[in-house]
């Protein structure tokens, strides 16, 4: 299935198009992709991106492609589940010059309603300790620090710390209506 | 089917279709099989060698090709893979075969990879293929040459280090 298209005030959630690919090879070239197994080598993050188109196909849920309504690419937000996770994960990346304006939580709201309309019952968020801005947008988000939850496979509480979202708590106006 | 642009192919014995997520224990027993999967390019965990599955899907949405994976007609088995494989940092497009344990010696990666040739020159519209393979790796250098491939070169590649670059006979020849 092709990622479904999703809309919120200021943005656009679509699948990957051959032009995110570039940006994105060049952001896990880099320091800031230390959070998600990185910096990769361009060649290297080739690969990575391409799996994580076939993401839809293989799991029917994956990752979008965030830009504005005036089309700037902005960063990548998906839910996914490599072999290694125990769970479905909310993951987000933002290019650097995307950072400070509240787009992550704006398309991570967007995702979450996509997620509890579509079945899902639980997602959680895979943090580093010493992430702090992943943290904020998550407890933003309504998501809780679940110290009981299953760490992926080959990982410690020093390298990873589980917030946790539900459908009651996702930090939407709704919710605290 | 999962990927919606491969085509389906067929074979006096082989149906070559786009990968499905039914393959992928199949696929990643094979990389994990280090003896087997190193002229391939084989892992040592489960999770890389789900993402090179995952990889090899996104690779037909991102090109418009990849590769297929190779069922028995008579059993409706996965027997191995052949497709068309050129992910950023190839030399150029190149046909590749794999052939899983248990299917061996029965000429299915000629009958497969031929068809795969054909199908690149007539249908993917390519004027040239080749196909790279890791020194030592004689059985594919076997059907490579049975296939009227020759040596061109030796070159660096970013995965598999030393490989060697056949080239194939072009379309004019192949499609006669």
């Amino acid at each position: 299935m092709p990622a479904p298209v999703l809309h919120t005030p200021r943005l656009t959630l679509r699948g990957h198009v051959m032009a995110d690919l570039e940006a994105l090879c060049d952001l896990l070239g880099t320091e800031r992709a230390r959070h998600m197994g990185g910096p990769l080598p361009r060649l290297e993050a080739w690969r990575w991106m391409a799996s994580e188109v076939a993401m839809w196909d293989l799991m029917g849920h994956g990752v979008w492609g965030i830009e504005t309504r005036d089309g700037t690419f902005l960063g990548q937000i998906g839910i996914t589940r490599p072999p290694h996770y125990p769970e479905v994960e909310l993951g987000w990346t933002l290019l650097e010059d995307a950072e400070g304006a509240g787009y992550a939580s704006e398309a991570a709201q967007a995702v979450l309603l996509w997620a509890w309309e579509n079945g899902f019952s639980s997602l959680v968020s895979y943090i580093t300790p010493g992430n702090d801005r992943s943290v904020a947008l998550a407890q933003r988000l309504g998501a809780t620090h679940d110290p009981e939850a299953a760490l992926p496979e080959g990982e410690t509480a020093a390298d990873t710390v589980v917030f946790r979202h539900r459908p009651d708590a996702d930090g939407s106006p709704e919710a605290y209506a | 089917m999962i990927v919606p642009n491969a085509p389906q192919l067929e074979t006096e014995r082989l149906i070559l279709r786009g990968p499905d997520a039914g393959d992928a224990e199949a696929m990643i027993a094979f990389l994990l099989d280090r003896e087997r999967a190193d002229g391939f390019g084989g892992y040592d965990h489960r999770g890389d060698a789900w993402r090179w599955f995952a990889l090899n899907v996104g690779h037909w949405h991102l090109r418009g090709y990849g590769y297929f994976t190779i069922e028995m007609k008579d059993t409706g088995k996965p027997a191995g893979i052949s497709g068309i494989w050129n992910p950023e940092g190839w030399p150029e497009p190149e046909i590749g075969w794999v052939v899983f344990e248990g299917y061996e010696g029965r000429g299915i990666a000629r009958e497969a990879a031929e068809r795969v040739r054909r199908y690149a020159y007539e249908d993917l519209g390519l004027k040239t293929l080749t196909s790279n393979i890791v020194p030592g790796n004689t059985r594919s250098i076997a059907l490579a040459e049975r296939m009227g491939a020759s040596y061109e070169r030796t070159y660096q590649n970013h995965h598999m280090g030393e490989d060697l670059l056949y080239r194939h006979p072009g379309p004019d020849e192949v499609l006669g």
